[in-house]
């Protein structure tokens, strides 16, 4: 994975993992800009089966609600861990 | 809401287990009491309201609030320590342009050194689905009628971090002092159901 | 796994409801269960990902009928019962392995 930076837009994982995860259904497979990171913590989903987890950054992501729900003017900034993220390219 | 008598079946079989754990040494004498006196007191939105009418009157601790907010805190003698770890306080400033809201859609998230217990309404399903998808729809309800110009932020506390809003100082409080200042700001406002 | 605990952007829930100078605990249990929960995490029983993940493992109308303090209680049970820190018929009440199925 690249190095993330604030302002890069990334797109979260789409998949349904079999288990535990802190990556809300209605902002999977979304499209969000990087806001800023939020320290570096061991990923839920692994601690959830009790192992200590691997620690990765964890970001401040936020979306347009248009883009979660296909209306709305308001935006919505999740926490997110790297895991959880795929970066497209060009800033925001 | 179910099961809250005194008598009640759940009441018994917390007790059940509390007795077992207690028997088989996983729990020390007291503790349970300790760790309720502990929790009761170990948070308060008089905390965050504090917090709040500093940032109001001090524009170098409000800068430092918002880049980092666990440091500004402790310059009042708070930190966000007393649950198992210290956590990570966001601290997200309401303006005439942004409003923000928090919320906890996967659970409860919510930071209790500076809002005390949370309300029954935040734990709820009912705001945990909504407001990230009508905010301006919620907080109507709440009674919050925002300007259609004012932007709306959510913020989903679905990691490590917890989050609190700085509500905007009202109109006509110039001459207020601080802890005047303070006793205007409502739990609901830290959490951006209210304007203050 | 979609769970039940995953309702944000959901329809179909009703009004959001204040309830007036509303009290920490609703009863003693509700204390007694907050209080056990961290003791048991203090003392590395379980972590605190493991026991949201028990809460979103409960079935979803179950989920939905528990209290909050419910949801908890039910996840307490379940991981002392998977770590072997007790049976599950030591952790019921007589009264509950008296009532089959219960």
């Amino acid at each position: 994975m690249p190095d993330l930076a604030p302002g890069m837009r990334v797109r979260t994982r789409s998949t349904d993992p079999d288990g535990h995860t802190r990556l809300p259904r209605y902002a999977r497979g979304a499209v969000g800009v990087l806001v800023e990171e939020a320290g570096v913590h061991p990923l839920a989903d692994e601690r959830a089966r009790g192992r200590a987890g691997t620690p990765q950054p964890v970001w401040h992501v936020r979306f347009a609600a248009a883009d979660l729900f296909g209306a709305g003017d308001h935006t919505v900034t999740v926490e997110l861990w790297e895991d959880y993220l795929v970066p497209i390219g060009e800033r925001a | 809401m179910s099961g809250t008598h005194v008598g009640s079946p759940i009441a018994a079989r917390v007790r059940h287990v509390e007795a077992l754990l207690e028997h088989r040494g996983l729990l020390d004498d007291g503790e349970i009491d300790r760790r309720i006196d502990e929790f009761l007191a170990g948070g308060s939105p008089a905390n965050g309201a504090r917090v709040t009418a500093r940032a109001w009157v001090d524009p170098g601790f409000a800068e430092r609030l918002l880049a980092d907010a666990n440091g500004a805190i402790r310059e009042l003698g708070l930190s966000m320590s007393g649950g198992l770890q210290e956590q990570r306080l966001k601290v997200v400033a309401n303006t005439e342009a942004e409003h923000n809201v928090v919320v906890c859609t996967l659970c409860s998230c919510y930071p209790i050194a500076l809002l005390g217990p949370s309300p029954g309404w935040y734990k709820s399903e009912a705001y945990r689905s909504r407001v990230v998808r009508d905010p301006r729809g919620v907080l109507r309800e709440f009674g919050l009628q925002l300007p259609g110009t004012t932007r709306i932020s959510v913020w989903d506390a679905s990691a490590e971090s917890r989050y609190m809003v700085l509500p905007r100082r009202p109109a006509g409080t110039e001459r207020l002092g601080e802890e005047e200042l303070a006793g205007l700001v409502t739990r609901k406002g830290l959490i951006g159901t209210a304007a203050v | 796994m979609s769970r039940i605990n995953d309702v944000g952007g959901m329809a179909g829930f009703p009004a959001i409801t204040e309830e007036p100078d509303e009290p920490p605990f609703h009863a003693d249990w509700e204390a007694h269960v907050l209080a056990l929960n961290g003791a048991l995490i203090r003392r590395g029983v379980y972590n605190l990902d493991e026991f949201r993940d028990a809460i979103e493992r409960m079935p979803p109308q179950e989920y939905l009928a528990a209290s909050y303090y419910e949801r908890w209680f039910t996840a307490i049970v379940t991981l002392l019962a998977e770590k072997g820190v007790a049976t599950p018929e030591d952790l019921a009440t007589p009264e509950e392995l008296e009532v089959p199925g219960a």
